[in-house]
Parts: C-alpha cells; sequence; structure tokens
C-alpha cells in the first residue's frame, strides 16, 4: 500500500491547534457552575466573528506568502477602506456603495504593491512595511477629517449570523477554489518553490505575483466590509495589529516562510482558529495584559519557526542520504514516515 | 610504481538503511591520476567524502603516508593536505573571488583585527597565476557568477592549500571545453610535481584519456580496478552496470535527414553582451546542434530563443506557429520547450513532489472550465509519465530533491514530452547522468525527431552532439562562426579547428 509521507511541519499545526484548544478550554473551567466558559455561546460567537474576519484576509494573503513574498500592509489596507468607503456611501447617500468601494480601494493598494514588486523587484517586506507606516498616517488624516462614522442605518441588517456566514462561505469557496485548483493557485506555489524555474518555464512570473498582491489587497477591502459590519463604526483602532495576526495564522497554520506547496488552503482555518483561540483564551482566564498575551504569541511563532528550521533539516539529510544511494533511496521515504 | 600515499581497508559507510560503501579497498599512490566512476549512487561521492572528512567511516582504516588517518572534519584533510571540489557547489555567493579563496584561512593576512584585502588578492592572483587558472575578477562576489567560473573559484581554493591529494568531485561537467583543457593540464602539471588525484566524472571516454588508472564502483563496491592505457570505454561501462552495454547510443545514420518545413526562424538576433547577429532555420525532425567554448554564447542561445533575454535587435520567429516569441510566457504556451542546464536551480521544484514537477508546464493544457485543474488528470499524468520514463521512485508525491540526477534529469526533460511540441530547446540535457540514464535520453531525442519535432541541442560535449546533430553551428565570441552538415565534414577535428 503505497502512502503519502506525512511531512513533519504538516502535522505539528493540528497538534498545536488541539493542545491550544484543550488548554484553553481547560483554564477557563468555571467551578462555580460547572461550566468552561470558553464554551458558551456567546464566547464561541466572539470567537467565530473574530476568526471570519482573519480567514478572509487570510485567504488573499496566501497567495502571497505562497510565493514566498509578504504582505504587511493588509491591516492598514483594511483601514482605509473601511474609511473611504464609509464616507463616499454618507457623501453620496448611497449606502450600498459601501461595499464596492472598500473592494475598490483594497484592490487598487495591492495592485499599486503588486506592480512595485514585480516590475521593480523591491522585497514585499520593505515595500509592504513602507506601505504599513505610511498609510496608516493617511488614515489618521482621514479620521481626523471625518471622526468616528458609524455605518449607514440601511446595512445594519447585514449584521446577523446567517448572512455574514453566506458571504463567508462564498468568498472561502471560492477563494479555496482558485488556490488549489486553478493555474493561478499552482504557479503561485510553483514562484516559491523555485522562481527562476518557473520563469524558464514560461510561467509569467510578473503577472502572477500582481495577481496575488491584488486579490491581498481585494481581501483585505473585504475584511473591510465584514469588520464594519461587526463592529458597526469606524475606528482609529481598524485593522491596528490584524497584518500579524493574518500572518501568523498562515504560519501557524504550517505555512512554511518560503511558501511553496506547503501553502495549502485548509492551513488558514487551522491557523486562524489557533491564533484567535489564544487571544481569547488568554482574555477569558484573566490574563488580559496584553503584553503577556503578546508573550505567548510570540513564543508560538518562535516555535514555528523552530519547526521550519528542523523540518528544512531533515529534509536535507535525507537529500545527503538520497545522493548516496539511489538503488537504496526509496527506504529513505518510509524511514522518515515512521518517525 | 612508487610509494602509496593513501591506504584505505575494509571501509564501511551506513546511511540509515542504505549501505553506501562496502568493504572498500582502495591505494592512491604519488603522482597517481585516479579516475573513480560508477552509476549514480554506486558510493563515489560517498568515498571521497570520507577522505575529506565530510563523513566519518562506520569502520574501517584509512592511512596517509603511513600513518593512521581518521579526519573529524575537512579541516583535518586540510592539515594533510588533502584537499577538495565537491559535487554541490561549495562557494559563499555574498563574499568576494579573493575571500572565496581562502575561506577560513584569511588569518594571515589579518592585520590588528583587518583582514587586508590587498594582500589577500595578491595571493589569490599567485595563486591562479601559479596553476594557469582563469582568473575572475577577484573582487566581485561569486554569487552573480556563472556556474563554471565558481567551480573554478573552488578550484583555485583547493589548490591554495598546495595539496598532496586532490579530490575532484564532478568537476568536468561543470566546465566548457577550453577550461576542460586547462583542468587536463593541470592534471599533469600535479602529476608531474608528485602530486596525486582522484577525479569522478560520469564520462568515460575523457576519464580514460586523462587518468592512469580507474577504479569502477557498483552498488557500494569496488568492482575492479584497471589501467586507463589497456582499457576500453565499453569494458569500463561493462563494469559499471554489470552487463553488456550497445556502445552505439549515438545515431547509426550519417545523414542529415529532417522535413523541408520550417519550425522556428531566428533573424539577427541580438543580445547586447551575450549573442551578436544570430540567424538559423530549424526544421521539423531537425536536431540542430550548438557548440562552442565558454564564452561561445551557446547557453545564451537557448535562453534567448525561449523568450529570456530582451533581445536588443534581431527576431524569433516561430514559423509552425506564425508568431513572434518576445517571453517565455508565448513560448511556452506555443508549444516549446525548454530544459535548462542547471536543473536543479532552474529546472526543478526540488521540494516539490514529482507530480507537480511533471504537471508545471502542462498546467495549461490540463485546466478544464472555469479554470479548472484536476488533481486526478495531474494525477495520471505524472503516473503515467513516471511508468512510461520509468523513474525511479516510491510514487509521485515524493519530493523531488530525495531522487538521484539521473531520475531528476528524466522529470527535467520528460515532462516536456508529456506536450504536444513543436520545438524543444536542450541545454546540456545529460549532464552528470550516468551511461544508463544518457543513453535513455539519447533515445528520447530519436522519438522526439521521429515525432517531428525541432530540437535545438546545445552542449559542452562535443561528441554528443557529433553523434546526434542533423547539423551544427560552432559559435565563438557570441557569434556564429560555421555551420557544418551531417553530410559534409562532421568530425570532432573539424569542428575543434574553427571553435578554438
Amino acid at each position: 500500500m503505497k502512502k503519502r509521507t506525512l511531512k513533519f511541519h504538516d502535522v505539528v499545526p493540528f497538534i498545536t491547534f488541539i493542545v491550544i484548544f484543550l488548554f484553553f478550554t481547560i483554564a477557563s473551567y468555571n467551578p462555580r457552575n460547572g461550566t468552561f466558559r470558553m464554551l458558551t455561546p456567546l464566547n464561541l460567537n466572539t470567537i467565530l466573528d473574530q476568526t471570519m474576519l482573519t480567514i478572509v484576509v487570510a485567504c488573499g494573503s496566501l497567495f502571497v506568502v505562497a510565493q514566498g513574498s509578504i504582505d504587511l500592509s493588509v491591516g492598514v489596507n483594511l483601514a482605509l477602506s473601511g474609511v473611504i468607503a464609509t464616507w463616499v456611501a454618507h457623501a453620496t447617500g448611497i449606502p450600498f456603495l459601501l461595499i464596492p468601494v472598500a473592494l475598490l480601494v483594497g484592490l487598487l493598494v495591492g495592485i499599486f504593491n503588486g506592480i512595485i514588486v514585480s516590475r521593480f523587484k523591491v522585497s514585499s517586506f520593505m515595500l509592504t512595511l513602507a506601505m504599513l507606516i505610511g498609510m496608516r498616517g493617511l488614515v489618521n488624516f482621514i479620521q481626523t477629517k471625518t471622526h468616528t462614522q458609524r455605518i449607514p442605518e440601511e446595512l445594519v441588517f447585514l449584521n446577523t449570523p446567517v448572512v455574514k456566514a453566506l458571504i463567508f462561505f462564498a468568498i472561502v469557496i471560492i477563494m479555496a477554489y482558485v488556490f488549489e485548483f486553478t493555474k493561478t493557485g499552482r504557479y503561485s506555489r510553483a514562484i516559491g518553490e523555485n522562481e527562476t524555474a518557473a520563469m524558464f518555464v514560461g510561467i509569467p512570473v510578473k503577472r502572477i505575483k500582481l495577481l496575488a498582491f491584488a486579490l491581498s489587497g481585494l481581501m483585505a477591502g473585504a475584511g473591510a466590509v465584514f469588520s464594519l459590519i461587526t463592529v458597526g463604526s469606524t475606528s482609529q483602532q481598524m485593522g491596528v495589529f490584524l497584518e500579524i495576526r493574518v500572518i501568523m495564522a498562515i504560519f501557524l497554520g504550517g505555512v512554511l516562510v518560503t511558501g511553496g506547496s506547503s501553502a495549502k488552503f485548509y492551513k488558514i482555518f487551522l491557523g486562524s482558529f489557533s491564533i484567535q483561540i489564544i487571544i481569547n483564551g488568554l482574555a477569558l482566564i484573566n490574563r488580559s495584559d496584553s503584553h503577556i498575551s503578546q508573550s505567548v504569541q510570540g513564543i508560538l511563532l518562535l516555535l514555528m519557526l523552530l519547526v521550519s528550521v528542523i523540518a528544512e533539516k531533515r529534509s536535507r539529510r535525507t537529500r545527503d542520504l538520497s545522493d548516496s544511494d539511489s538503488a537504496n533511496k526509496r527506504r529513505a521515504g518510509f524511514r522518515r514516515a515512521g518517525r | 610504481m612508487k610509494e602509496p600515499i593513501l591506504e584505505i581497508r575494509g571501509l564501511n559507510k551506513r546511511f540509515g538503511p542504505t549501505h553506501a560503501n562496502k568493504n572498500i579497498d582502495f591505494t592512491l599512490y604519488q603522482g597517481e591520476i585516479r579516475g573513480l566512476i560508477g552509476e549514480n549512487g554506486s558510493g563515489k561521492s560517498t568515498l571521497i567524502s570520507q577522505i575529506a572528512g565530510v563523513y566519518s567511516p562506520d569502520s574501517g582504516e584509512m592511512r596517509i603516508r603511513g600513518e593512521k588517518y581518521c579526519p573529524q572534519s575537512p579541516l583535518d584533510a586540510y592539515k594533510q593536505k588533502i584537499s577538495m571540489v565537491l559535487q554541490e557547489l561549495g562557494v559563499v555567493g555574498n563574499l568576494p573571488v579573493g575571500v572565496n579563496v581562502f575561506l577560513g584561512r584569511t588569518g594571515q593576512f589579518t592585520k590588528n583585527g583587518v583582514v587586508s584585502l590587498k594582500a589577500l588578492n595578491r595571493a589569490v592572483a599567485e595563486q591562479f597565476e601559479k596553476w594557469e587558472l582563469p582568473m575572475p575578477p577577484l573582487n566581485s562576489l561569486t554569487g552573480n557568477m556563472m556556474i563554471e567560473t565558481r567551480k573554478i573559484v573552488e578550484l583555485a581554493r583547493a589548490l591554495s592549500v598546495d595539496p598532496d591529494i586532490i579530490l575532484l568531485d564532478e568537476i568536468t561537467q561543470s566546465l566548457s571545453l577550453n577550461n576542460r583543457r586547462k583542468l587536463y593540464e593541470l592534471l599533469q602539471k600535479l602529476k608531474s610535481m608528485g602530486r596525486s588525484v582522484i577525479i569522478i566524472t560520469h564520462d568515460v571516454e575523457e576519464l580514460i584519456e586523462i587518468t592512469d588508472t580507474i577504479t569502477v564502483l557498483r552498488d557500494g563496491e569496488v568492482v575492479g580496478n584497471v589501467v586507463s592505457a589497456n582499457t576500453t570505454p565499453d569494458e569500463v561501462k561493462r563494469m559499471m552496470v554489470g552487463r553488456d552495454i550497445s556502445g552505439d547510443y549515438y545515431r547509426a545514420d550519417k545523414k542529415a535527414q529532417y522535413d523541408d518545413e520550417v519550425v522556428l526562424s531566428v533573424k539577427n538576433l541580438t543580445v547586447a553582451g551575450e549573442l551578436e547577429d544570430i540567424s538559423f532555420d530549424v526544421h521539423a525532425g531537425e536536431i540542430l546542434g550548438f557548440c562552442g567554448l565558454s564564452d561561445s554564447g551557446i547557453h545564451s542561445v537557448a535562453k534567448a530563443v525561449f523568450g529570456l533575454s530582451r533581445a536588443s535587435g534581431g527576431s524569433v520567429y516561430l514559423a509552425a506557429k506564425d508568431l513572434y516569441i518576445k517571453n517565455p510566457m508565448q513560448a511556452l504556451i506555443n508549444n516549446v520547450g525548454y530544459v535548462p542546464k542547471d536543473r536543479d536551480s532552474e529546472a526543478l521544484m526540488v521540494n516539490a513532489s514529482v507530480r507537480e514537477n511533471f504537471a508545471l508546464p502542462s498546467l495549461g493544457e490540463l485546466t478544464g472550465p472555469l479554470g479548472f485543474v484536476s488533481p486526478k488528470n495531474m494525477k495520471k499524468l505524472a503516473s503515467e509519465m513516471v511508468s512510461k520514463l520509468s523513474v525511479k521512485c516510491e510514487d509521485i508525491f515524493q519530493p523531488v530533491s530525495s531522487l538521484s540526477g539521473g531520475n531528476k534529469q528524466k522529470i527535467n526533460l520528460g515532462r516536456w514530452l508529456a506536450k504536444d511540441l513543436k520545438l524543444l530547446i536542450l541545454d546540456c540535457p545529460t549532464r552528470g547522468v550516468d551511461v544508463g540514464v544518457k543513453a535513455y535520453i539519447y533515445s528520447l531525442m530519436k522519438e522526439a525527431k521521429k515525432n517531428k519535432i525541432a530540437i535545438l541541442l546545445i552542449s559542452d560535449e562535443l561528441t554528443e552532439i557529433i553523434g546526434m546533430a542533423d547539423r551544427l553551428i560552432v559559435m565563438k565570441d557570441g557569434r556564429m562562426t560555421k555551420t557544418i552538415s551531417r553530410d559534409g565534414d562532421f568530425t570532432e577535428q573539424a569542428v575543434i579547428e574553427v571553435m578554438i
């Protein structure tokens, strides 16, 4: 019976998730009434709301990470899209304009990132870091002019679990399809695996890179709509640290920093829930002091880093092995699977 | 014979379940040039890695100059005046040539904690002169250089310790003809100085020509030692494989045969700094060879035709599809395939699976309605190709990094044959593969020729081009110097005359 060999870094995220979930569930036990605070309907609802936002934004960022790049501008992009879209909806008096405008602004920012990264070969890290800082200033400027804006009354009805779930699943299914089952997704992973090889095979590398950043931006715009509907208004805190949450979700899910074939769509679900349960769980057990919460997040990220380093080493070791004897190299696969 | 300098008795090395070296006995004499040959995975590299101190043997004994020798690291090997150029590239890309040559030994140029680059470069230049190697610019970073140049830097580093024994693992495959000649001269020089050399290469003819004796390995064991002067390539191949291999893996016919239909027409193609005024036609079912020295630009032709370089003049016209190729994407969707020279860094996604690698160029064809690329079809394509090309792998989900060089090359080439190609560009398709796979690749080329695919065969191995091509173009300094047809004076002699 032939079996797919299980990769080390593919298993760890599952274990991480289960451990985190069990830990915080047990830690949230309330002896007074014998319930787990983690599992109350209200709290689960909160977790779901937050996780959905992370997943929607991560849907787009995943393309960028798969290519071995990074998009740090999604949080601030979400804020900018949200602020501009709300303002346009009020200024024009057409409430539903909020949605297309948010998507458009997000998309444009993404395209801008994509053009700079693909045409001018700027490191995506540096560029989006600059965007993160610069655009936050722009957002704050607009905020001071418009103050906190509530979303138009006509859109409030969208804040029901059913509607949000419908939109969420529509987005997720489309993005999962594009990522897992189309050329765009496969090419993105190919670029992460080996950009030169991708180019030498004839893959339009620049176009696919641009597309990935555009999708990342578009999903930040979609995230803005989600966030506005849930919160009900714009705020100074919109999208702050969201990029970190999204990227941690992707890495915690088991995608390697180098991207490539380690990037799988299901991993953003795993990672998003993990990170949200940590944030939520820490709040529940009264350890919500932000420094402790951040420390825990940092430690987890460090753990993932360690895992990817170990995974890398192991794959290199098996490579040495195979070079030394091709006739027996098949057993190498078993050995790795057995451990 | 002179005195033995290195003696190995009963050496064993295992990697997990793999018995890479079994009871190896090996004696190297002073002033001897020893060839080491065997199929991919026969344990050649493992053996010299142990001599070089990269791995420690599990059992057995090594003696150098009669004394016990158990190196724990390459540094110990250096101390015993053993140096090496190993298969995988061993230069630090972000350091300049000069520092790379004296890597780890820059202490001698240090004054008050600062390395004097001037003194260092002077010493490096001396080394290049002493060994008559072509000197690259010493202050440039090695990372930006061609593989060939980087190999020469490694060679200079190995020589700079003034070694008694130098180990060369598949160095010639990275060198072009003119530098190979330099290497041959260098070997003779080392021999005359009483130094010993162990050299590994897949090229049997070359090995017989340049070595004194040859040790043949098979499945981790020494099959036998032969004196180069008294042996034939066929005998060595037979020892390597353990059975007879028919000698004629090249084409048997002596006539150029191809259709009149022009598939690709290149006119006055110029790429600044690389190519000047290149014009040629390739016909359906034709193998057009390109040969030349290292800076002749033959590899640039491949890139330019596939649309990878920006042409400053001229055109690449794909007559079969009536369009001009301007970028690689166009080439891909119009049934042009390209097998790059450096398969690990330019062609394959080594950490991805066999399936992903096979399917990559065919994703366009595999795409159904709504852009759907069915994993089932990918699996089908990969499974078919694996069995057709008899790629040795556990299953199609195995990462390519765990395959041997020959099997990697089968994927690199085979994935294009899964497509309905018009034109196939091959850049050194048999680089670093053993005779068995080599013969197989030639048979694939013959089959492609029969199927009316036009082939551009670019190679550093002249015999290969003479053996396979219908016509060949000799290049020099980025220009075409001569076109020779198989019908005419199609000999190595004739080519070398115009090449140099």
